[in-house]
This record gives C-alpha cells, sequence and structure tokens, in this order.
C-alpha cells in the first residue's frame, strides 16, 4: 500500500499552488487518494459558513445529530480553506505534520 | 459565523396542482409572532456567483399576508402500534419473537414488543438495553437482563415469561449460528414481586410508549412476533420455536408476511389484535428462516417475515396545514413558490417552497411540455451522501465541503433520509417521501436535479418559448393522456429514476408520434415504484448492479409497493439506450468537457439541429456548470444495448480527466482502465433518431448541458443547439 511520504515537500506544495487542479500528477494524485479514502465521520471537513464567500475547517462527529466543530479560522477562498483541510488530513492519515506550511 | 441559525421549514400536502385545486402548506417556525406568505412564479433559482440569478414573478393570490408562527414536531422512528392492547395486560405473559439486531450496542435502550409507558413507568417491555443485552422491564422495578450479548446482524431466537402472581420472570435467548467459544444460548430466572402488567392502551413492537409518542426506538429486524397468555417455564420458552406455540393461550400472533404492500400488521391467532405501521419500516426483507431458495418474496412470502424498523424512518411528519391555496383559474403552468419570511432576533429567516402548476386537467396551454422529474427529487431529498458514504470524496474528487443546508440535516437528524443514505444501523434507505420539510429541492440549493433545472425553465423564458410544467407524479397518474397533449417534451437534467408506467408513458408518446428532447444524462437509469395507496413516497431497492450509494441485500431485490425486481433499468430489460439512444456512460464532478461534430451532424436529417452552428465549432466550451456543456454525468449510445440502428450520433464528448469515472455495470473486471484519461466509454454522445409516426428522440446526453444555455445572455451554440430542435420539434410536420 502507498504510504503518504512527509520528506515529499514538493506533492504538498504543488496541490497548496493549485487545489482545483483537474490534473494532479500521478504522484499528487496517490497522495490524494490515501487522504480522501474512507468516510468523514470524525474527520477533518471543509464547511461553507457564508455562500461563496466564506470557508472554515469543521469537524464532523462520529455520528448523526451532533454539531460539526466549526474551526475559528475563516477562509475568503475556497482554495485556501482546501489546503488547510489537505493539512489537517496529512496529518490525520500519515500521523506526521505535513512538510509545507 | 459557527452556530447555526434555526430554519422556517415547511412542506405541501401535494406535489402538482392545477387550477380550481387547492394546495395545503405545514409549516414550522422556531419563533413565535408571524411569518409573511406570497406566491411566485420561478424563473430561475440559480443565486450563484455568475450565474442568472435568482428571479421570481409575484402572483397575487387570496393567501397573501401574516400568519401566526408555531413550531411543529417530528416524530422519526418506525414501530408498529396495536390500539385495542387491554389482553395484553394479562395476570401471567409470555413474549416472544425473531429478531436480527443491527445496532445492539447503541448506548440506548431499544424496545422490541411490550405495552410499557415511559411517561409513566408502567406496563412491560422486552428490550436491548444500551450495552447489547436483552432486558425485561415492568413498570418502575429494576430490569433483568441477560448476561450473554446479543450479535448484530444475527438473527437470535428471544423470550420472556411474567407471572405477576409470584413475580417470577424468566428470561431465555438463543442464537440460530453456532460459533464455537460465542455462547449462543442464555436463559435467566428471577423474580419482579408486586408489578403490574397494565401500563399503557397501546402494544408497540420496535419501540414503547412516551404518551402518545414512541420513544426507545429499535434497530433491526423482528419477524414473527407472539404475545401469549400463559408464563412458560425454561423450556416451554426454548420450544417456541421453530414456531410451536402448542397449546398455550395465543393473545397474538403476527404474520408480517401478510399485505406486504400495506401498513397493516396481522394478528393471526383469530384474536383481530391487527396492528399498523409507522413511518414506514422496510418489508420484504428476508426472515429468520430464509435459505435462499427463493429469491423473490412473492413467490414464498413464508420467508420474508421480518420487518427492517429503524429509528431514522420518516414518511409523514402530519403537521397540521397553516394555509390552504386554491390554484386561481387562468394561472399559467409553471414552477411556483410558497415564499416565507420572518422577522426574528438574529435577522430574517425564510424559505421557498415548491409546487408545480401544470394546466387545466386534459388541456396544453403550450405545445412543449417541461416534465419535471419529480421522483427524481424524491429520491434525492434530504441526501446526506458526505455522512453515508465511504467514498464519497473519492467519487467527487474534492474533500467533503458542506453547504450550510447539508450541515442542518447533519446536525438535526430528524427529517429522514433520502434513497443515497444508509440508516443509522448501515442499512440502505429504500423509501423516500415528500411529506416532510426537504431542504435540498429548492432555489438557491445546490445546481443538481430542481435549481439545475431552473437552468431550463430561465433559458425557456429568455427565450420566449411558450411551456407547460408537468411532472412524473401526473405520469404515474394518468400515463399517455397527460403527453399526447404536447407536440415536444422536455425532460429535466437528470430524469433518473422510472416506475414501470412512467417508462411505458414516454415509450408509448415517441411511438406515437411525440417529440422527445433528453436535456439530462443519467436518465431512466433506476426502476422504482410509487404506492398504490399511500402519497408521496417512493420505494427504490439499490439491486444487482449500477453506480449505487448502497447495495440491497442479496434476497432483497424485490420492491414490496409493487412486487417488481427494483434496481436498474438496464437490468430489467429496457437499457435507456433503447428509449432515448444513450444511456450512462460515465461521471466526474471538477470540470465540464465540450462536444466536436461528428459526420453524423452533416447528415441532412440533422441539418436542423446545427443551423447557425459552424462545422469547426467547440459546442459548449463554456457554462455553470464545470465550465461546459458536457460533464457531471454523461451518457453514451451503444446499438448492443438498444440504440436504434438509425441514430445519427451528431456530436461527441471525448476529452475527460481522470476524476471521471466509467460507470460499473459496464465492466466485467476490474481493471486499470477505467478513467476519462485511459477508457474510450468515458464519452457523451448527443444523438437524434426519428420515431414512428413522424416522432423523434434528440438526446444531449450531459447533466451540465442546461448550465451553458445561459452563456453570454443565451447567445450561444448550446441554446442555438437546443432552440433549433425544440422548435422544429414543435412544427407538426413529421420528421
Ligand atoms: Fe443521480
Amino acid at each position: 500500500m502507498f504510504k503518504i511520504d512527509s520528506s515529499r515537500a514538493d506533492l504538498a506544495a504543488a496541490y497548496k499552488k493549485n487545489p482545483l487542479d483537474t490534473y494532479p500528477s500521478p504522484a499528487l494524485q496517490k497522495v490524494l487518494q490515501r487522504l480522501r479514502w474512507g468516510n468523514a465521520r470524525g474527520r477533518t471537513i471543509v464547511v461553507c459558513t457564508v455562500p461563496e464567500r466564506e470557508w472554515r475547517l469543521g469537524k464532523m462527529g462520529t455520528r448523526r445529530g451532533m454539531p460539526v466543530e466549526i474551526d475559528g479560522q475563516a477562509y475568503n477562498r475556497y482554495e485556501d480553506a482546501l489546503w488547510a483541510c489537505f493539512r489537517a488530513r496529512w496529518r490525520e492519515v500519515s500521523g506526521e505534520d505535513c512538510p509545507v506550511a | 459565523m459557527s452556530k447555526l441559525p434555526k430554519r422556517l421549514l415547511g412542506y405541501t400536502d401535494k406535489v402538482s396542482v392545477a387550477p380550481g385545486d387547492k394546495i395545503d402548506f405545514k409549516i414550522s417556525s422556531p419563533l413565535t409572532g408571524k411569518y409573511d406568505v406570497r406566491i411566485v412564479r420561478l424563473i430561475c433559482g440559480d443565486d450563484s456567483d455568475g450565474g442568472p440569478g435568482l428571479k421570481v414573478d409575484s402572483v397575487k393570490t387570496p393567501i397573501d399576508g401574516s400568519y401566526p408562527a408555531r413550531w411543529q414536531p417530528i416524530h422519526h422512528g418506525s414501530y408498529a402500534a396495536i390500539d385495542n392492547g387491554a389482553a395484553f395486560a394479562a395476570t401471567a405473559i409470555t413474549l416472544d419473537a425473531m429478531i436480527w439486531p443491527t445496532l445492539p450496542e447503541d448506548g440506548r435502550d431499544q424496545a422490541l414488543l411490550g405495552n410499557f409507558d415511559a411517561a409513566t413507568q408502567s406496563g412491560y417491555a422486552l428490550y436491548i438495553d444500551g450495552s447489547g443485552h436483552l432486558s425485561f422491564r415492568v413498570g418502575a422495578a429494576a430490569s433483568v437482563r441477560l448476561s450473554t450479548p446479543l450479535l448484530s446482524r444475527h438473527w437470535h431466537h428471544v423470550a420472556v415469561s411474567f407471572d405477576t402472581a409470584s413475580g417470577k420472570v424468566i428470561m431465555h435467548q438463543h442464537r440460530l449460528l453456532d460459533y464455537p467459544r460465542v455462547q449462543r444460548s442464555d436463559t435467566i430466572d428471577a423474580t419482579i414481586p408486586g408489578a403490574k402488567t397494565a401500563g399503557s392502551s397501546r402494544f408497540l413492537i420496535a419501540a414503547w410508549s412516551d404518551k402518545e409518542n414512541a420513544a426507545a426506538h429499535y434497530n433491526g429486524k423482528i419477524d414473527s412476533p407472539r404475545v401469549i397468555g400463559a408464563a412458560l417455564d425454561a423450556a416451554g420458552l426454548a420450544a417456541l420455536r421453530p414456531h410451536q406455540a402448542g397449546k398455550a393461550p395465543v393473545i397474538a400472533d403476527w404474520d408480517f408476511s401478510r399485505e406486504m404492500a400495506g401498513i397493516e400488521i396481522r394478528d393471526i391467532s383469530g384474536k383481530g389484535h391487527d396492528g399498523r405501521l409507522v413511518n414506514l419500516p422496510a418489508r420484504a426483507m428476508k426472515g429468520w428462516n430464509w435459505d435462499a431458495t427463493e429469491m423473490n418474496w412473492r413467490h414464498k412470502p413464508e420467508h420474508y417475515g421480518a420487518i427492517h424498523f429503524h429509528d431514522d424512518d420518516l414518511y409523514d411528519c402530519g403537521w397540521e396545514t397553516d394555509f390552504t391555496l386554491t390554484v386561481p383559474a387562468g394561472l399559467k403552468s409553471g414552477i411556483y413558490c410558497a415564499e416565507l419570511h420572518q422577522k426574528g432576533p438574529d435577522g430574517e429567516i425564510d424559505d421557498m417552497i415548491p409546487f408545480y402548476v401544470r394546466p387545466p386537467r386534459g388541456t396544453a396551454t403550450a405545445p412543449v411540455a417541461l416534465l419535471i422529474p419529480t421522483a427524481s427529487y424524491l429520491a434525492y431529498s434530504n441526501h446526506q451522501m458526505a455522512s453515508s458514504w465511504s467514498f464519497d470524496e473519492l467519487s467527487s474528487g474534492k474533500f467533503v465541503t458542506l453547504s450550510a443546508g447539508d450541515r442542518y440535516l447533519e446536525e438535526n437528524h430528524s427529517f429522514g433520509l433520502s434513497t443515497y443514505d444508509s440508516h443509522n444501523d448501515g442499512s440502505g434507505v429504500c423509501y423516500s417521501s415528500r411529506l416532510r420539510p426537504v431542504l435540498n429541492m429548492r432555489p438557491r440549493a445546490e445546481l443538481w436535479q430542481f435549481n439545475a433545472d431552473t437552468h431550463i425553465t430561465d433559458w425557456l423564458e429568455a427565450r420566449g418559448i411558450a411551456y407547460d410544467v408537468i411532472t412524473d407524479d401526473d405520469m404515474e397518474a394518468e400515463g399517455l393522456d397527460l403527453l399526447k397533449n404536447y407536440r415536444c417534451v422536455v425532460t429535466g437534467t437528470h430524469p433518473e429514476y422510472y416506475t414501470t408506467k412512467m417508462m411505458q408513458t414516454v415509450r408509448d408518446f415517441t411511438n406515437e408520434g411525440g417529440r422527445l428532447i433528453y436535456l439530462g444524462a443519467n436518465g431512466f437509469y433506476w426502476r422504482v415504484a410509487y404506492h398504490e395507496a399511500l402519497p408521496g413516497v417512493l420505494e427504490h431497492r439499490r439491486a444487482e448492479d449500477g453506480m449505487r450509494g448502497w447495495i440491497s441485500e442479496d434476497g432483497e431485490y424485490y420492491m414490496n409497493f409493487s412486487g417488481e425486481l427494483g434496481g436498474l433499468w438496464r437490468r430489467n430489460g429496457q437499457p435507456p439506450q433503447g428509449l432515448v439512444g444513450t444511456g450512462f456512460a460515465a461521471q466526474g464532478f471538477d470540470i465540464s468537457s465540450w462536444y466536436d461534430r461528428t459526420p453524423d451532424s452533416f447528415n441532412p436529417r440533422a441539418a436542423f439541429i446545427f443551423e447557425g452552428v459552424g462545422k469547426d465549432e467547440k459546442i459548449g466550451d463554456f457554462g455553470l456548470i464545470g465550465g461546459g456543456a458536457a460533464g457531471w454525468e454523461i451518457d453514451r449510445a451503444d446499438e448492443l444495448l438498444g440504440t436504434p440502428p438509425h441514430t445519427l450520433i451528431v456530436a461527441v464528448a471525448s476529452e475527460f480527466p481522470s476524476s471521471y469515472h466509467w460507470v460499473k455495470e459496464e465492466f466485467n473486471h476490474t481493471h486499470s482502465a477505467i478513467d476519462g484519461e485511459n477508457c474510450p466509454m468515458v464519452r457523451c454522445d448527443m444523438t437524434f433518431f426519428e420515431t414512428p409516426k413522424g416522432g423523434a428522440v434528440f438526446s444531449t446526453s450531459s447533466i451540465s448541458w442546461a448550465g451553458s444555455l445561459f452563456h453570454n445572455n443565451y447567445e450561444n451554440n448550446v441554446s442555438r443547439i437546443t432552440e433549433n430542435v425544440i422548435r422544429r420539434f414543435i412544427d407538426p410536420t413529421p420528421l
């Protein structure tokens, strides 16, 4: 099974540059597939808090009916929220910090 | 803002109305005071950046005005209720059932059988405690429990006897499947002195009473529950199965395999303790004795004696009516909304509750009908894919991004689910109702189904093309009589869910000279059923194959509403290619593509389609949905699947990224070349063919097509092609 390699700052940097890229490199695609595998319960997600204007990170509850935990940091670009989500997932999946801040 | 404001909520009793009809609105407000109501005709619901904007025309009706706000509750969770419960308060009693619990360790009590009333702490219940142990309680006394936990998704025989005279309780469980090292049976002997069996006047199955409401909802199946008016001993309890009541005086013996389509449950003891099901638990479910000798419940109903109850089932909220509109004579056909506003301490709250106004019955007021896919709207109502699916992000190619509506449904778990979702216990949702507030099939919501279809009404209005609005529900009721009034019928962007009658009606229409424009993709895909007697609810079994939110269990592919095999139309003898030329090929949700003309497009038969379109023009390399007219979900032609041999494939879109995935029902083996970059089946075919008696079908085969109509103030080749086809299709000259 492919493992996320925290020395590959180049892949994180490529995502940061264009989170909405339709044609990510095969190496970045593998990272994204690992970060996205599985149900979102209990994990970091993006929440749109003002339509088309503001996004924040959130954490889904472990079951329905629980509040989504909303992070204090607001982003005015969807791409910035996606990048923050990428970094959080990197940590959640690999156990190590994303090599790009 | 990190906390969600409470919402104004509502629904209607009907979905489609004609002038003179009455439609009831049922509203719940989190505030006191009054809210304002007006009726609007909806032109466009897309208020997103760069879109056409929210466009409504106000309509004066007698219901304009202010109404007192009130909160109305939602009681979700399914159960069975038997009202005439006096006999269940016998001095000695035995309860007996086969159960298949699905969430035995749910951290809360789950009632199986009894007349217990939590409000008065009276009566008795056989139930599962929060840690998955079979338990029995009488009145306010401490309960008795077995120390062996129940196993999830395993059949168990459970039984308990209680004698008020001695206070003696004997409780027994036995698992059908034997595993070494996992204890199979358990029995306990205990006493609950001085307790009485009198409780609620109702006997409930899969919940207990809390005054007139139900609580402690159970997740799982129950098969052939019984009540006996004697306290059996341990040997007597164990001997009750398989199904031997012997000489015991039976008070009730429910056979859930009777009248499978209905919501009545029948007592076969002769004591008349019939009951009714509340909130549509799943019927025609495999029972404890199902042995795979029959997959169709109609052939062996005795193997389908189980009902699957869920704590999140919801059919009809049963709210009171707040105002009633009598549709004024002469009101123009269209999509309408009741628009509600109320001022509150944290600003204004509002809602737009859609309904459809058709022309007077038996008439058409335009040559074109927009056939609103209300069955597909129902299937998607209140979907919660982000929490139901383990593959949501890999399918969409995005990190989950919740809108305010998504988050409201996630945090307020009482609005019922869609056919895309899984219940709390992980089983698939096979019924969806509109008799509840639906948050996503609304103006200003996601551009999917309802709101995406308003790109079509927006364009029809902008181009001055007169149209009537009719719905799937009307077609299900009236068949060809409804469609035959029109020269041209236009579909929505994603008419995915079709009943047998709807499928036959569209086929009859095109075979009788009608002209059909399939302005979408992944249409005519799933076979579903409406209920003969219950309004506003759809059944769907995700059988065998297809792009599925969940997968039906083997042996549970046949719908209980209709008795028909569920699943794909492609697996039911009617691939969509035979009806409209194309069928589902692939999906992807980041960018959309464009079409190129093919040599077929220069065939004189297709000349009318491309009038004013250059021979090398890219068609639809622009648009609101992914930036192109070919995308999100796309269809392809295939003669082997029934595309008529004289079909012209007039344009093809074939440039798709790897985020587009070939649909799974098309390949026999998984392999490494199934995405947009490496799989030639990932393509979108625009088709045209003639049908008997001068009719024709034109298919764009893409969900994103309608999102390109608005581009450049409606002056673009997607708009032109659509208009060319409509103008020709309303011309009575045979094609
Ligand atoms: Fe769909």
